[in-house]
This record gives C-alpha cells, sequence and structure tokens, in this order.
C-alpha cells in the first residue's frame, strides 16, 4: 500500500515521537510512505483566517504533489487533514478559485486537479488494512488497559466534512482500541475541545476547558488517554502540570500519539515508539 | 459529476459511529412508530422555590410526525400543565423554542422526536423557568457590538445597486435565528466569567454588518477587544448545532479575523508571527512562534522550558539559527505570487 505522508509541523517538532513512531508502525504495516521535503505547513488555523487565497495555495500544492504522483495523502494531525478537506470542499465549489491557484502553482510545474483522496492515519487503519487485517497482525493485545479516547474536533466536525448529527457518535477510535485489545472508557471529554487553536497566545482557555476533560476521563477509570491528533498532544500531555492546579487533583495520565498504541500491539518495543519523550511519564499496566 | 465526498465510501471509518448510529434525518424520523410510547425527562427549575434543578419522567404517546415541540406540548397541556417552555412559529423561523435534547442543542420545533429524550435548557444563559432562559446577557453583548451599518459613502437613495457577489461574505450570518443554540454549545462560554469571549452568536450579529461592502467603521477594537474573537477554539460545536446551518467558524468567525488582521496586523500579532514564520521557515517553529507571540511573557516559566528542552519538545539552537525546510524557496514564491488576501 502506497502513501504521500504529510506528517505536519508538530510531528516533526513539538511531538517528533509521533513522526518517528509512525515511521517504525507504518513498516511492520506494509505501507510505502513518500515524504515531501518541501511541503510547507497548511496554514493551521492562522493563515486560514487572515489569508485565504493564500491557504488554499499552500494545501493544493501539497495535494497537487500527491496528484502528481498519484497517490492518496495521509496525514497524522486533524487540522491539517480538515485543512486539506476545506482546501478540497472550496476549490470544488469555486472553479474561479481553482484557476487562480492552478496560475500560481503552474510556476512550481504542478496543477491541482482534485482528485487526490485525503486520509487520516486512524481512517487508513479501518478503511485501508482493514480491521480483520489489523487483528492478525497484533502479536501482544493490550489486554487490561483502559484507555479514553480524545477525538479532537476538527476530525469529527465540521457536520459539512463528517456529517455527523451529533459528533459523539463518532466510534473509529473505539473500534481501533477494540481491535488492539483494549478497554475504552465512555467520558464527557470524548469529542471536546482541547483549545489548543488559543494555546500559542494564550495557554489559559486550554488549561482550563481540557483540564476538565482528563479529569473526567480520570474519573472514568482512564490509565491512558490516546489521541489521533499531536495538537490536542500536547495540550493534554505538556500542560498537564497545570492542569492539576487547576482541577485541584493529581492527574497523572499518559497520552499516548494513536500510532504508538497501534505500535505497542504490533509488538514494537516502547523505546523504538518514543514513549519516553512525553511530559507525563507513560508507565502501562501492560 | 460527483463530487468527492459523494465518492466516499459511507463505510469509511470518517463517519464511524453515525452507521450505528443512525445520524440521518430519515433514521431520526424512523426511529418510532404509532402507538410506541416516548420517555421523556424533562428538567425543572422555578428559580424562586427550588435550590437546584431537578428532572421528571412522562410517557407520551407518539403520533406520526410528532416533533420535540409536540411532545412539549402535550405534557404542558395535559400531564403537567405548570410546566414553563417557550415557542411561537413552530416552523424554524421564530428562534424562541431552542432546547437541549440529550445534550444536543435543537429547535424543538425542527427535531423529530426520539424514544428516549432528556429535556433540558440552553447554558450559559440564566433560567427564568424550567425550558425558559433569559436572553439578557446576549442581547447586552450584542448592544455592546453595536451592530448596525455605517457607512462612509453617502446613501445614494434607492436603487442602491450592489451584486450578490458583494454581498455574499455578510449573506452568510443574515440567516441566524438568533435561536442560541451555538450560544449554549459553545465550550468556551463554560468559563463564565473568566471569559472575555462574546460567543458565537453575538459575533454572527456583528458579520452582518461588519462584513458588508458598505459598512466603513473601523471595529478592530469591537472584534478584538470587546468580542475577544482570538479566544474562539475553532471547535466547530457552534456550526454542528446551528439549526440555520450557518458555517459559523469559517464564514463568521474567520472573516471578522481576517478583516481585522487586515485593519491593523500589528494588532493580530499572533497571525502576523505564525506568517512570517511559514515564509521564512516553510514550517513552524512552536519556540519561535511562542515567542514572537507572547515576547518577554514567554521567559516567564523557565521552568517549564526546561523541561520541554530535556525531553526535546523544543529546540533553541535550530529555533535561533533560523533553520528551514528544504526547497524553502518555492514557497516563499507561494507568498509573494498569492496578492491580497
Amino acid at each position: 500500500m502506497k502513501f504521500a505522508y504529510y506528517p505536519g509541523c508538530s510531528a516533526q517538532s513539538t511531538c517528533k515521537e509521533l513522526n518517528a513512531s509512525l515511521l517504525v508502525v507504518a513498516e511492520k504495516l506494509g505501507l510505502e510512505l513518500t515524504e515531501y521535503a518541501s511541503a510547507s505547513c497548511t496554514g493551521s488555523r492562522e493563515i486560514r483566517a487572515v489569508r485565504p487565497e493564500l491557504f488554499l495555495a499552500l494545501n493544493a500544492r501539497i495535494m497537487a504533489m500527491a496528484e502528481r504522483d498519484n497517490l492518496p495523502l495521509m496525514t497524522v494531525c486533524n487540522t491539517c487533514t480538515l485543512n486539506f478537506l476545506d482546501t478540497q470542499k472550496r476549490l470544488e465549489e469555486d472553479p474561479e478559485a481553482k484557476d487562480r491557484v492552478n496560475e500560481v502553482l503552474k510556476a512550481e510545474g504542478l496543477r491541482y486537479r482534485g482528485k487526490c483522496r485525503v486520509t487520516h492515519f486512524l481512517w487508513m487503519l479501518l478503511d485501508d488494512i482493514g480491521a480483520e487485517r489489523l487483528r492478525h497482525m497484533v502479536v501482544r493485545p493490550l489486554k487490561g488497559l483502559k484507555l479514553a479516547a480524545f477525538y479532537g474536533c476538527h476530525i469529527v466536525r465540521p457536520p459539512a466534512h463528517f456529517q455527523f448529527f451529533d459528533s459523539r457518535n463518532a466510534r473509529s477510535i473505539e473500534t481501533i482500541n477494540s481491535i488492539l485489545g483494549c478497554e475504552s472508557i465512555d467520558y464527557s471529554g470524548r469529542t471536546e475541545c482541547c483549545g489548543f487553536h488559543t494555546a500559542a497566545a494564550n495557554e489559559k482557555v486550554a488549561i482550563k476547558l481540557t483540564g476538565r476533560h482528563i479529569k473526567s476521563a480520570k474519573d472514568g477509570g482512564a490509565q491512558a488517554m490516546v489521541t489521533p491528533c499531536p495538537l490536542c498532544h500536547t495540550v493534554l500531555d505538556t500542560f498537564q502540570r497545570e492542569m492539576e492546579r487547576e482541577v485541584k487533583q493529581k492527574l497523572n495520565v499518559p497520552v499516548l500519539h494513536l500510532p504508538q498504541l497501534v505500535g505497542l500491539a504490533l509488538g514494537l518495543a516502547p523505546e523504538q515508539l518514543q514513549l519516553d519523550r512525553h511530559m507525563v511519564p507513560v508507565a502501562l499496566p501492560l | 459529476m460527483a463530487t468527492l465526498t459523494q465518492q466516499l465510501d459511507r463505510a469509511s471509518a470518517r463517519y464511524l459511529g453515525q452507521v450505528e448510529m443512525h445520524d440521518s434525518n430519515e433514521d431520526r424520523l424512523n426511529r418510532l412508530k404509532e402507538g410506541d410510547f416516548i420517555t421523556a425527562r424533562i428538567c425543572r427549575l422555578d428559580p424562586s422555590i427550588d435550590k437546584a434543578p431537578y428532572f421528571e419522567t412522562y410517557r407520551v404517546p407518539y403520533v406520526k410526525w410528532m416533533r420535540v415541540l409536540d411532545v412539549l406540548i402535550h405534557i404542558s397541556e395535559g400531564l403537567c400543565v405548570e410546566y414553563a417552555h417557550r415557542w411561537y412559529c413552530g416552523v424554524k423561523k421564530c428562534g424562541t423554542c431552542a432546547v437541549r435534547v440529550n445534550g444536543r442543542e435543537t429547535l424543538s420545533c425542527w427535531e423529530p422526536a426520539q424514544p428516549d429524550m432528556v429535556i433540558e435548557p440552553l447554558r450559559h444563559l440564566p433560567v427564568v423557568r424550567d425550558l425558559i432562559v433569559d436572553r439578557e446577557p446576549y442581547e447586552r453583548k450584542v448592544m455592546e457590538l453595536g451592530p448596525l451599518l455605517m457607512r462612509t459613502q453617502p446613501y445614494p437613495g434607492l436603487p442602491e445597486y450592489i451584486t450578490d457577489r458583494e454581498m455574499r461574505a455578510a449573506s452568510y450570518a443574515m440567516d441566524c435565528i438568533n435561536c442560541m443554540a451555538c450560544y449554549s454549545a459553545c465550550p468556551v462560554l463554560d468559563l463564565g466569567t473568566e471569559t472575555n469571549f462574546s460567543g458565537p452568536a453575538p459575533l454572527v450579529q456583528l458579520a452582518q454588518v461588519a462584513l458588508d461592502p458598505r459598512d466603513g467603521l473601523d471595529r478592530l477594537s469591537l472584534i478584538e477587544h470587546t468580542a475577544s474573537i482570538s479566544e474562539c477554539v475553532s471547535c466547530y460545536r457552534c456550526e454542528e448545532v446551528c439549526p440555520a446551518e450557518i458555517p459559523i467558524v469559517s464564514r463568521v468567525i474567520e472573516p471578522l479575523k481576517a478583516l481585522a488582521f487586515a485593519i491593523s496586523p500589528a494588532n493580530k500579532k499572533h497571525q502576523a508571527a505564525f506568517l512570517e514564520i511559514v515564509r521564512d521557515r516553510g514550517r513552524i517553529d512552536p519556540s519561535a512562534l511562542v515567542l514572537k507571540t507572547q515576547g518577554l511573557r514567554a521567559l516567564l516559566s523557565p521552568v517549564r522550558a526546561l523541561r520541554l528542552w530535556m525531553k526535546g519538545k523544543i529546540s533553541p539552537s535550530k529555533t535561533f539559527l533560523g533553520w528551514t525546510i528544504p526547497g524553502v524557496e518555492q514557497v516563499r514564491r507561494l507568498f509573494s505570487a498569492v496578492k491580497g488576501a
């Protein structure tokens, strides 16, 4: 299985362990990944808001590279995924904008056609590998592990892309958890917001909101959390000390990246998955 | 031609959950048949008597096409005559009947009744009684934002020619029916007095005039300070519940941020820094972003920075030596080739 792989900024800076674990897990899963060294940032929430045309061009450029190689584009970040999907939708609805973007891309020898399938590692596991094959690949079932899935916003909302009447209905991570042999707990923060996109300017909102979600996961019996998004991970993991002060309770809930969890079940060593790079020490009852 | 979304297999993991939970309107309509009973747990509160809200459970016989509103009417006209709820038009126009059904904000006049329902009042607004909330806090915020068209050009008189294209940006916000569903769903408003964020609904009112091409008032301070727009976490909860299907984040909040940025990039330090870093390096360097946005304040937590550094989460040497992605010239060319916004 071949994919164009787009790690995004976070997986190459604050969450390097995500990129590292994805690469070893991909090898184990038999994925052939093509990375584009010159792929830029997708614009996160910032460029998207203040320079929408540039935002479209940045995303179309990356998708055009994948289209040129005839590969589906796989991400590991919720916000990047939504940015690609939004660009596709906007350029599909507005052919004039598509022409303008292609005019700019022409100088780089690229053309955006709008035919690229965008997928996230989470969806790829079930759509491309498939539940059955993944189950057969599990060599170390994560028996006895109670996990809280933290989806993050941009992989379940807005409804224009994901069509959930109520995004709390999302089940994909829990489905993977059960394939890997661990138990998922239900708690109030599952599909709530981590507040990352206000954190660079002021982490107050993120700490106050996300502290409650981790608390609800802990109170629900979670031994660890798992998230498909490096941005959520950054808030859940690096701000946890500050959150403990906020909720007046010791939290100490380790937060895993989804590829790390899959890697553990596939028999990879914690060192290969760089579990030691987290701020909250990862001690799992396995 | 089928759109990309339509080509996707509905069984994709992207939609997992909604397949089993039957999310579509048709599925929700078909959950009950005539003769079935609906179990409705309704939230009750009379602030003059009760210390805390409590729940009462009623069983209501299902009648074909029954909506949540019909269930509430059945209860208030027979089973519990003192039960208070507000509605007026019954056809998704007046925006007075929004409630929370099983934790999700919805118009009771437009939502098919479900077999089991917990019906609660909207959040973030004081309860007057039972399902009726006081809209005063919202109205006060709207007044503060002064959503009135301020022309810089003299009014040309009728007919005033304006095209749909010119009005498109403001048109999305004009679908608002003031139902307060988004105001209740917004997680930032959970912080109460600890946030200055106005919430989505008042911003929608502001966008109706601020994005109008005829408007000429400098609304920078209103957007940035009065509404504290930078505290929006972009979680899309508002878009999810909006019965008018307004893309509140992408067509209201983001264009308002763009407007504030256009008036004064210096005032949107975070966005300006983000653009600069991506242009210079091709990718975001989180330490550089935090340093540029927060300035010296970022250095106030040296212990934290040291811990992050030791875990390899930040690399100051890289930040200060000005690394770039390979082929950053291509990104820079893109920046200069795309003109304007």
